[in-house]
């Protein structure tokens, strides 16, 4: 809501001090988003033109004389209309016009001049008169060397409010000013409204066929002359935002914005009858509103009709057939109530937001809406030469019956913390003008229809603020209650960190992409889920997997010459039987990297599973296993990348990205995982505490190489191992695979074994045993020769 | 006989004195303390005294021999420590050359913001709620004294998967579903992180998808006042002990009054500068008393129960305490920037 300072002045005994204003809406009312002067120019007179003579050298510029008050300046002007004895607008030498126009002395082909006789334009308010032809001419009354700013009412200062929801009665200058009133704690001195009325009958019956129209006043109007509104009311509504049409189109939105009721005026001769029904519109109906458009309407529309045809979108817009022209002589005037819902359903599905509909959105304070209709008639009488034609026809159907809440002190207090006593209160009641009784021990306020309110909370906000939210006392609460990470929380946090300590970056990406990359490293056929309304293709779907956003980054990052890339996101991911919380990570590049020393590490399949392992490690978990899988991940190499099971349960995957899409990308060597982290999170915390003994006796290490098929997995060496070795077998590492030009379909796979007791020292006979029944094993099942 | 043994103690530390290696000392230990050493032909000549003399001479003989196998120790004790010392200098590095480079890893900024909120709520006895993050409008608006026809829903366009289902708007759904789960009706203490959207197009200062933590405190008896000291609080902790903190009236449907959070500005301390916008104050958070409509939708009798609930952008918050300039930094992951924090 943009208010004009002038205006708002009219209100109140003594000038208000515009700064003072803002911190006070800012600190007890609503945010303040501008305040400025409406025209902030300096130099601008009123001048006579004395006398005009063609310039010598050019046959379109004419030489000026003009009379500004104190001295006769001559200034070149090549407005068409420019012309002697007009009183003009000067910008002297000196000036500066919108768009950092500078005014200078200038010689303009051999002849002086010294300003400029400016158009509406030149000085940004073209909209003070839209049929503006060159420079503007003022009426003959403006004198000579005054400001004509002032005198055409522009020399004004706008504050501009950033209205809440909550607080629609700020949308109308009489609610702006009772605000300001309670604020500053001043009188409001509203005028009195007198309609000098015709003794006829009004002509107009007005009727409701629907219970979304409460209130309608319709009051025709004749003799009425279309034409340029004054200085002052074109200034107003400037200042308030709203560009000038004519003085019937003007005086019906200068009464909403002092009122907030919304207007409506229809050319009464074209309007085929002397009946207005207002009902719901039928689905399919058609209406041509003002701006031209057919509309076609649906059965939640309210219309306003002349008993057969809709004339108007109730209070949305009117109807081209009965629009106002410059020839109109008889008007209906219109002030009405209309069900916000609908209005606003109407208005948003054909795209028709207008100062009108939003005020009937937020709700019309029904004790104005006959006030409205009154002083826009007695305005209708003073500039337009109106005829009012008797008492304004209507139907009221408010419930006028005052609401009241209750609130006690004790209760004001107990919720704010703060110890207010009955004088602030009453005090506070009384500047916001609230009527009160008091009654066993609490407050009976009513509420007024200028400020709706629900419940005694409302109340609370309108004491707090006025009394100011600097007087609430700091404390905290007092309830004991006992705060923590629960397990999962923490959990995650000790995935990052470790995600973290090895040198991984995390990143944050968007949760909607595109339906190929929400989907793209399913291992099986899934249900994405898309946006009805999404903003753009790249955001439709929500994703089912983390990874192809970090290819992305991979990709932004490496186009940046960035080449280390390495990556981990927590996020969730999106399907149809419900959210997945995922860890995912991509390494590409090195790790460690430095020319220095050398001791940078590539990345391989090994890295990435070695990471995912001692995270494993990390979080307890050990019931873990790497399958091949050739034909469920399409994205990854078929032989450098595996299954990830828990408790035997896949819950995902890493491996290589897939040399197809590598190139396809352009990039290579990029190395995955991703991880569901439910399992792992929801894992049972039944952790006996404890530890693992340490053996008192000394370990034997023994190392074994064997030659054996090529295609036989480490985990199958380790595992025939175990399944031999008794208990003082205490653990197999591999610490060597080695393959054999000469022997191409064989590797020899070297491993370390440990042996120790907790009731004695091994001796090397036992150990012995142990080794060659290991190998007998490794032998019998798979065919392993010991290396020579 | 004396005589012969003193002699024979300044001959041997002269040869000790000469010694240049190890291997020199051990000839000197062989020549006077070996089995052929001259203490041998004294040891015979011993035999050769009378009774009455041999203890004194015995004597003197020992001392004699114990006086030059200390000197022989002290010169290998020296020989050695010289040796380690040539071994110390040899081996000595440039210190002045670099470290190796481990690849440092760096959690986003947004998280970082994140647990330090979380952290400084945990502190004060607050617990952490997550939610979903597709929601349904029940508790996303309804439950939150936004109803269908609702004006201020359209503040808040959303993403919608159907009609009654659709990507949450704030983490507020989190304050419903635990209020609902709160069956004793405990006196409650939680903050709600997490990811919310708003169908918003992606600019320098507005994101489709970003992260919010409120807080909802619900019990007996906590105010107003209790709302700004954990605001103070919070804003002390998060932009330095020196801060202030101011409250406007403001609106939001689920709090009742409602109140935006003005910090005094960090960066000027409050005299006004471009990022105070020349007010001494930064909004960062909007916060109020949570509006009995909702305490009565998750079956609270509201003349009963009252609290506080805040929320806040942690975007805003990180970009504000880091000085980043534009919000689409936070989701582009270049690693340059992502490095930093
Ligand atoms: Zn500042």
């Amino acid at each position: 809501m943009k208010i004009s300072l002038n205006w708002l002045n009219t209100y109140f005994k003594n000038k208000l001090d515009g700064f003072d204003l803002v911190k006070k809406f800012n600190l007890m009312s609503q945010e303040v988003s501008s305040f400025e002067k409406l025209l902030d120019i300096n130099g601008l007179v009123i001048g006579h033109v004395k006398s005009m003579e063609k310039h010598e050298n050019a046959d379109k510029l004419n030489v000026c004389q003009v009379d500004v008050g104190n001295e006769i300046l001559q200034i070149i002007c090549g407005a068409p209309n420019v012309d002697v004895n007009q009183k003009v607008i000067v910008a002297k030498v000196g000036a500066v016009l919108p768009g950092d126009f500078k005014i200078k002395k200038a010689k303009i082909r051999g002849v002086e001049s010294f300003g400029m006789i400016c158009s509406l334009q030149e000085l940004g308010i073209q909209e003070f008169d839209s049929d503006e032809k060159g420079i503007y001419v003022l009426e003959s009354d403006a004198s000579c060397g005054e400001n004509p700013l002032q005198y055409l009412g522009l020399d004004d200062f706008v504050l501009e409010l950033d209205l809440t929801a909550n607080r629609s009665d700020l949308l109308s200058y009489r609610g702006v000013a009772y605000d300001v009133a309670c604020m500053l704690d001043l009188d409001i001195e509203f005028r009195k409204v007198k309609v000098d009325r015709e003794p006829k009958e009004n002509p107009v019956s007005i009727y409701t066929q629907t219970k979304d129209s409460s209130v309608y006043y319709g009051q025709v109007l004749e003799g009425v002359k279309v034409k340029d509104s004054p200085y002052w009311l074109k200034s107003r509504l400037i200042a308030s935002g709203i560009r000038p049409i004519n003085n019937v189109v003007d005086i019906t939105n200068y009464v909403m914005l002092e009122y907030g009721q919304p207007l409506h005026a229809f050319d009464y001769e074209k309007i085929k009858s002397d009946r207005i029904i207002v009902r719901e519109a039928i689905t399919g109906e058609k209406i041509t509103t003002l701006d031209g458009e057919e509309r076609t309407l649906l059965d939640g529309d309210i219309v306003i009709t002349d008993g057969e045809k809709p004339i108007a979108l109730a209070g949305v817009m009117g109807g081209l057939d009965t629009e106002i022209d410059n020839s109109s002589t008889t008007i209906l005037l219109e002030s009405a109530i209309f069900n916000p819902v609908k209005v606003r359903k109407t208005a948003n599905r054909l795209n028709l937001k207008s100062e009108s509909s939003s005020r009937f959105e937020k709700g019309i304070d029904y004790q104005e809406t006959l006030n409205a209709l009154n002083y826009a008639c007695s305005l209708l009488v003073e500039l337009a030469d109106a005829k009012v034609i008797g008492n304004p026809s209507f139907y009221n159907n408010i419930n006028s019956k005052k609401k009241t809440i209750k609130l006690s002190l004790d209760k004001i207090n107990s919720i704010t913390g703060y110890a207010f006593t009955v004088e602030v209160v009453e005090d506070i009641f009384r500047r916001l003008r609230f009527s009160y009784k008091y009654r066993n021990d609490q407050y009976i306020i009513t509420v007024p229809s200028r400020r709706p309110m629900d419940s005694y909370q409302d109340i609370i906000e309108e004491i707090v603020r006025i009394n100011g939210y600097d007087k609430i006392p700091v404390s905290l609460p007092i309830t004991p209650t006992q705060g923590g990470l629960n397990h999962k929380q923490s959990v995650i946090r000790q995935i990052r960190n470790y995600f973290v300590g090895k040198g991984l970056s995390e990143t944050k990406t968007y949760s909607l992409v595109s339906l190929e990359l929400a989907t793209l490293f399913d291992q099986e056929e899934s249900e994405t889920i898309r946006i009805l309304n999404p903003l753009t293709k790249e955001r439709e779907y929500l994703r089912h997997s983390i990874l192809p956003s970090l290819m992305g980054v991979l990709s932004y990052n490496k186009a940046r010459k960035i080449d280390d890339v390495l990556l981990f996101e927590i996020a969730n991911t999106y399907f149809k039987n419900g959210e997945k919380l995922k860890l995912a990570a991509l390494i590409s590049g090195k790790i460690n990297n430095s020319t220095w020393q050398k001791m940078n590490c590539e990345i391989d399949f090994y890295y990435i599973k070695g990471l995912l392992e001692t995270l494993f490690k990390e979080l307890g978990i050990t019931e873990y296993s790497f399958e091949l899988s050739k034909e469920t991940l399409p994205q990854l190499h078929p032989g450098i990348s595996a299954l990830v099971k828990v408790n035997d349960q896949v819950c995902g995957f890493l491996g290589k990205i897939h040399p197809e899409t590598e190139i396809k990308i352009g990039l290579k060597d990029i190395f995955v995982m991703e991880i569901d982290l439910s399992n792992i999170l929801n894992r049972n915390q039944t952790n006996v505490l404890g530890y693992k003994e340490i053996s008192k006796y000394p370990s034997v290490n023994r190392d074994l190489a064997i030659w054996l098929d090529k295609n036989i997995s480490a985990k199958e060496v380790v595992s025939v191992i175990k399944e031999v070795g008794n208990k003082t077998l205490n653990s197999v590492e591999i610490f060597d695979v080695y393959y054999d030009e000469e022997k191409s379909n064989l590797k020899s796979i070297a491993l370390s074994l440990e042996f120790s007791s907790f009731d004695r020292t091994l001796e090397t006979k036992e150990v012995d045993n142990q080794i060659n029944k290991i190998t007998d094993a490794l032998n019998n099942k798979l065919n392993a020769k010991l290396r020579g | 006989m004396k005589n012969k043994l003193n002699e024979m103690i300044i001959q041997a530390e002269k040869s000790i004195m000469s010694c240049k290696t190890y291997n020199d000392v051990l000839d000197v230990k062989a020549k006077y303390l070996g089995k052929k050493s001259d203490f041998n032909d004294l040891m015979q000549e011993l035999k050769n005294l009378p009774n009455e003399e041999k203890p004194l001479f015995g004597k003197l003989i020992n001392e004699a021999k114990q006086e030059i196998s200390k000197l022989i120790d002290e010169k290998r004790e020296e020989l050695e420590k010289s040796k380690i010392n040539d071994l110390l200098k040899a081996q000595a590095i440039d210190i002045s050359l670099p470290g190796r480079d481990f690849t440092l890893g760096h959690k986003h900024v947004l998280t970082k913001t994140v647990e330090e909120i979380e952290d400084i709520f945990v502190g004060l006895g607050y617990e952490i709620k997550e939610g979903p993050e597709i929601e349904s409008d029940l508790y996303n608006f309804e439950m939150l004294n936004l109803p269908k026809d609702h004006p201020a829903r359209e503040m808040q366009d959303s993403f919608y998967i159907t009609e009654e289902i659709l990507m949450r708007t704030h983490t507020s759904p989190v304050q419903v579903r635990s209020l609902l789960a709160n069956a004793e009706r405990k006196p409650m203490k939680i903050i709600c992180p997490g990811v919310v959207y708003r169908k918003d197009d992606d600019d320098q200062t507005h994101s489709h998808q970003f992260m919010q933590v409120e807080a909802l405190v619900v019990d007996e008896l906590t105010t107003l006042a209790d709302l700004k000291g954990t605001l103070l609080l919070i804003a002390k902790k998060l932009f330095g002990e020196n801060r202030e903190i101011r409250l406007r009236p403001s609106y939001f449907p689920f709090t009742e009054p409602s109140v935006e959070v003005d910090v005094s500005c960090f960066k000027c301390n409050g005299k006004g500068c471009s990022m105070c916008k020349s007010t001494g104050w930064i909004e960062i958070l909007g916060a109020g008393m949570v509006n009995n409509n909702v305490l009565q939708a998750a079956g609270y009798d509201p003349m009963k129960y009252q609290g506080f609930a805040l929320g806040m952008g942690i975007e805003r918050i990180a970009m504000l305490k880091y000085g980043i300039e534009d919000i689409r930094l936070l989701y582009t992951n270049d690693l340059r920037f992502n490095s930093q924090f």
